[in-house]
């Protein structure tokens, strides 16, 4: 027979555990987390470890830390632009949330503008960052500010099997609120309270598939399938 | 704090909400500073240490689970990996240890599996299984951070030795844990 050697799970079950520990020179790490990006058998090898090692620290006591330092990590954060938000992570930072493959078949598509439905085409208007890969979940979103009104029309896409898509509003540094249940086709019309409206311009509007009916905790709980930044046109 | 509860807060950072990172800050940080000051037996290092732990949280909390592990132990991986750098720094200026919760931008895996508490449970007992100073080995690599060179010194063996011994371990321990 030719060809390759048999695969050695134990030297990679070695070599994660050793990556683990911190023990491989700087190169071969290098070269393992090259590898542990492309195979996902290598992630999981190097998950067990950091999972196994992360128990030598159970018998660490814990040590609340000086009341100031979180003020000092806020600052660090926080200080230079306390008015901006760390942006939204966007497409690639919603990757975890969605969850492996299904995080580049969804994309939400959200056009909000302020005079689409009020006959003014002369106002500006407000888009949202697209975010398209197959584009099997889409949602147009328009935004009647007069009436306070949000369109979502489904372009493209449905709920998991026996979820619902819940879209929030997450503005500023707030909480997501819940502007309403998406039906499963067509569009919807939802109406943004009063005291959020201002708030739509700049907000972030984001999907997430919860139990029917929404979400029982008035917060996310499923996973966040797609998002959009509402910013002026 | 459930492992659910942890996500929860994970992904409400990453969407960028602070009441949500506070949250998570209030509810780890004992953990996390206690893990600091052990490795660097040093309060205002570990002080220091535990703010950058916790400004690498906030900035990749959205790629949490790209390795597939749970949220305590990237917590605790993030601020046993920060704090053995500096360590390190401290030591001889070695080479950093930028470890594997800092991977970016890697679609994860189909099915990752997510090891449970179970797993970490057991590193004590199986760590019980090994010869002591082997048992021994692990845990300054770990907890202190130390190479084989270290090692090899701390031990007085060949480096080799050093090395094919951890290695030996580290195949027993898999094995103890994986059982």
């Amino acid at each position: 027979m030719t060809g390759q050697p048999p695969y050695d799970e134990d030297a990679d079950r070695i070599l994660a555990g050793e990556y683990a520990l911190g023990l491989l020179p700087v190169d071969e790490a290098s070269e393992f987390e090259a590898r542990m990006a492309r195979e996902p058998d290598l992630r999981a090898l190097y998950a067990g470890w950091a999972e196994g090692f992360a128990g030598l620290t159970d018998g660490i006591p814990e040590v609340a830390p000086p009341a100031a330092l979180k003020a000092r990590i806020d600052a660090d954060l926080f200080a230079a632009s306390p008015s901006v938000r760390r942006p939204f992570a966007g497409w690639r930072g919603l990757g975890w949330l969605v969850g492996g493959a299904v995080a580049a078949a969804v994309a939400v598509l959200l056009v909000v503008n302020a005079g689409l439905l009020t006959g003014e085409p002369e106002l500006p208007g407000y888009t949202a960052s697209i975010a398209a890969e197959d584009g099997s979940l889409m949602l147009a979103a328009s935004y009647d500010a007069d009436g306070g009104l949000l369109y979502i029309e489904r372009l493209a896409g449905t709920a998991p099997t026996g979820r619902a898509l819940e879209l929030w509003l997450i503005a500023g540094g707030n909480e997501p609120v819940s502007l309403g249940i998406l039906p499963d086709s067509g569009t919807a019309r939802l109406n943004v309270a009063e005291e959020l409206r201002a708030q739509i311009n700049g907000g972030l509007l984001a999907v997430s598939d919860e139990p029917p009916g929404g979400s029982p905790t008035g917060a996310p709980t499923g996973t966040v399938l797609a998002s959009g930044k509402i910013t002026p046109a | 704090m459930t492992h659910e509860d942890l996500e929860q807060l994970i992904a409400r950072t990453a969407m960028g909400e602070r009441a949500a990172f506070a949250d998570l800050y209030m509810q780890t940080s004992a953990k996390l500073f206690g893990i600091c000051l052990r490795v660097l037996d040093d309060r205002t290092e570990a002080e220091e240490v535990a703010q950058e732990v916790y400004v690498k949280i906030w900035r990749r909390a959205d790629r949490y689970r790209v390795n597939g592990l749970s949220p305590m132990t990237w917590l605790i991986t993030i601020a046993r990996n920060t704090a053995i750098d500096r360590l390190r720094r401290r030591r001889d200026a070695q080479p950093g240890l930028e470890l594997a919760e800092t991977l970016a931008d890697t679609a994860p895996g189909p099915e990752e599996q997510v090891m449970q508490s179970g797993e970490r449970a057991q590193i004590a007992a199986c760590l019980g299984e090994l010869n002591a100073n082997r048992a021994e080995a692990v845990r300054r690599a770990y907890l202190g951070g130390e190479t084989y060179a270290d090692l090899a010194a701390h031990f007085d063996v060949p480096l080799n030795t050093m090395r094919t011994w951890l290695r030996r371990s580290l195949l027993k321990l898999r094995e103890c844990l994986t059982r």
